[in-house]
């Protein structure tokens, strides 16, 4: 801007100047020229009356005068010129200020040299006799005026040029300096022009304008990233490249990264072959949904395309960790299994030895033992279809009984009654040690889970085995402990033995009998009193089981 | 014409944990060929040979494409050069678990498999590598390329146990020898897989670094 201002300041000044010495050179040269002519009149008549008195005598007297004078007779021929020779010159009753002279007495013309440097001016009366006199005088030209005022012209526009020069610097600065000082993030406070006012009110406007859209902008994404951050699912944004946009917290912590990911590939999170095919038909633009299991956990990965104009830009993944599902699902197939396998094999010997009696092949004397193994087998159905009964009340959680306190010492005492004939059978001595304790509880269950211990270290136990049963009060909790001499549990097992129809002896052995329930109904009835039950054991010396109420 | 050679190197980034993920995929299935006997691993073990081989392909052509047409250089045109020799390498991977895959076919004796205890330390040592390998990569991270380079002892290592406890097996029982001499081959050629893990990794040095272990 300054520049521009300066440029323009100093081509109008220079332009001035020009023009001006043309105006001037112009109106002078016009009026010192008019001058000039009357000059030569005056000068004319004056010699007229001479010439008319003395003759060739006069112009002679003159002399060498600076004008020219030339006498010409009305035909035309030179009778006196004073600076040729007359005889030499020829006719002059051509030239244009004669032939004027001739017919109105007067005549004048202006004759250019070939260099148009110089000009002769001629002034032509007509004399009382018809003869003519001429006057002529040389004058420059104004080409030769201005070429010889060149110099100090060109000292002028020099002059014009510094002091135009030094004083737009100034003026241009100044112009500039409010322009410069205005504050573009405050333009409303800024005094300057009023023609730029209404500029600068826009400007504020559209500062506030763009102030609370940053403002808008900065809260969606904060509530974005806090709605994301808090979500357990893992989610990513990814553009069209598997370039990571945005991702959460989750979605790091289940892949099991740490460290910026941010514009990194998603593919450096996670490559195995679901998680690709889950990406590439994301960004091939199909809504797809894949499993995939990352250090034993699963995952499923739900990758939409997100579109723009019809073509695929990006990608929305969520992670779900559905781990615990896959687990239930397992656990539900295992236990439907093992269900219909332990209802189906009593059922089969029921089927099978009804089926011999009826055939008739059975000698009546053996009546009674088939009859009893049929006996048998629907006692066992019936244990299992209650224990079955038991755990899924347990299960519901809908135990409608309230909790009340209980004599644990009473509880053992009459398990005992119903464990020791069995024990009594394999010769085994039971020693019980017992404080007065109190649970809050509900009793069938708490006999339920005190008959479970005691029948598993009995029918466990080995002939001539014994027994332990500790019940003690403990930093206010009471604590009920189990030790048998028995067959133990091998360490890779301890883990499983709570779950249900887990049994140790996978030949499901008859002759120790047990559904397999019995320690989940101890974990069960154990979490219902919010009880903790640990497990010792050591393979062939025996094992410990404590209720911690 | 700068942002499409963005594009066109994270695409190349892109392509190669692809690649990489594939060779583990292949890797994978041998193994599980090899020591659970699950012949159905051995068709998939060719496929992700065959999809290995596609993918040098292309990747082969992206990184002409990319210095004929973009001219990179320095940190750029180190990186394209190191892929190019990554890819021969994860291709030769490809190929050796497909052989190992093959090999499964003829092993008669199962338990043959059980008393060569080394080979399945073997095995996920070599399995460990590759995938290193390509972390090393997708990650930049040098320590863990170098991680690599110097897991290659304890596969030499473990290939000589291997071949100490196979000579034991044919003293043994001579009737096993036509298995042991397969076994022998398969650990070869983990032994071989686990070099080009090495290779792999010396390249993500030499890119990140630009310095080769072997210049």
């Amino acid at each position: 801007m300054k520049s521009r201002i300066f440029r323009a300041t100093v081509s109008v000044g220079l332009l001035m100047v020009l023009s001006t010495i043309i105006i001037i050179m112009g109106v002078l040269y016009a009026y010192f020229d008019k001058q000039f002519v009357n000059e030569l009149s005056q000068e004319a008549v004056f010699v007229k009356s001479g010439v008319e008195k003395n003759g060739v005598e006069y112009l002679n007297s003159l002399g060498n005068t600076k004008n020219r004078i030339t006498w010409i007779a009305s035909d035309g021929t030179v009778i006196y010129d004073s600076i040729a020779d007359e005889a030499a010159m020829d006719n002059h009753l051509d030239r244009e200020e004669v032939k004027e002279a001739l017919e109105s007495s007067v005549g004048e013309s202006i004759r250019y040299s070939s260099t148009i440097s110089e000009k002769t001016v001629n002034y032509a009366v007509r004399l009382n006799d018809g003869s003519v006199l001429r006057i002529s005088r040389e004058q420059y030209t104004v080409w030769t005026i201005l070429a010889g005022m060149f110099q100090p012209i060109l000292v002028v526009i020099v002059a014009a040029f510094i002091i135009s020069a030094v004083i737009t610097y100034a003026v241009s600065k100044m112009i500039v300096k409010p322009l410069n000082e205005i504050d573009l993030e405050h333009p409303e406070e800024a005094v300057s022009y009023d023609e730029i006012a209404p500029l600068l009110r826009k400007l504020s406007l559209q500062n506030k304008q763009i102030a609370k859209n940053m403002e808008e902008l900065r809260r969606q994404r904060e509530s974005f990233n806090t709605i994301t951050e808090n979500m357990s699912e893992g989610f990513l944004i990814i553009d069209n490249l598997t370039k990571i946009l945005s991702h959460n917290s989750s979605a790091l912590k289940l892949l099991g990264i740490s460290g910026d990911v941010e514009n990194k590939s998603v593919l450096g999170l996670n490559r195995s072959e679901s998680f690709c095919k889950a990406i590439d038909m994301a960004l091939n633009g199909n809504h797809n949904v894949q499993k995939m299991d990352v250090d034993g956990k699963y995952y499923q990965i739900f990758a939409n395309p997100v579109f723009q104009d019809k073509t695929v830009v990006g990608a929305v993944i969520t992670i779900l960790d559905v781990t615990e599902k896959e687990k239930r699902e397992e656990f539900r197939r295992e236990f439907t299994a093992n269900v219909s396998h332990e209802l189906k094999t009593p059922l089969t010997t029921i089927s099978g030895t009804a089926e011999i009696i009826k055939s008739g092949l059975v000698k009546p004397e053996d009546i009674p033992h088939f009859a009893s193994n049929i006996y048998n087998e629907a006692q066992r159905l019936i244990t299992l279809v209650g224990d079955i009964l038991k755990l899924s009340k347990m299960d519901e959680n809908n135990i409608t009984s309230e909790k009340k306190p209980v004599d644990m010492k009473d509880v053992i005492k009459r398990v005992l009654d119903t464990v020791r004939p069995m024990a009594v059978k394999k010769s085994i001595s039971i020693e019980f040690q017992s404080e007065d304790c109190y649970v809050n509880g509900i009793s069938p269950i708490l006999e339920e889970i005190v008959f479970n211990i005691l029948d598993n270290a009995v029918k466990y136990n080995k002939d001539n085995g014994s027994i332990k049963i500790v019940l003690e009060n403990k930093d206010g909790h009471v604590e009920l402990s189990v030790s048998d001499t028995g067959i133990g549990i091998p360490y890779e097992e301890q883990d499983r033995v709570f779950e249900r129809f887990y049994r140790v002896d996978k030949s499901h052995s008859k002759d120790i009998g047990g559904t397999g329930l019995g320690l989940s109904i101890v974990k069960h009835g154990a979490a219902i009193h919010n009880a903790t039950v640990t497990l010792k054991s050591a393979p062939l010396k025996g094992t410990t089981i404590s209720v911690l109420f | 014409m700068r942002n499409t050679f963005d594009e066109q190197l994270s695409l190349l980034n892109v392509e190669l944990i692809k690649m990489g993920a594939l060779c583990e995929e292949a890797l994978a299935a041998a193994m599980k060929a090899l020591f659970d006997s699950d012949l159905s691993q051995v068709t998939l073990a060719s496929e992700y040979e065959r999809e290995i081989d596609q993918k040098e392909r292309d990747i082969e052509s992206l990184c002409m494409r990319l210095i004929l047409q973009q001219q990179p250089v320095a940190r750029d045109l180190r990186a394209i050069s190191a892929a190019l020799r990554m890819i021969s390498d994860m291709e030769r991977i490809g190929d050796q678990a497909e052989d190992i895959a093959e090999i499964t076919k003829h092993i008669e004796k199962k338990g043959t498999i059980e008393r060569v205890a080394h080979l399945k330390e073997m095995s996920v040592v070599a399995a460990k590598m590759v995938t290193q390998s390509v972390d090393s990569f997708v990650k930049g991270d040098v320590e863990l390329a170098r991680d690599v380079i110097l897991k290659d002892d304890v596969v030499d290592a473990d290939f000589n146990k291997i071949k100490d406890e196979l000579i034991e097996v044919i003293i043994s029982d001579k009737y096993e020898g036509k298995d042991c001499i397969d076994l022998l081959m398969a650990a070869k050629y983990l032994e071989r897989i686990a070099d080009h893990a090495v290779n792999i990794a010396e390249w993500v040095e030499y890119s990140l670094t630009g310095v080769h272990r072997k210049e």
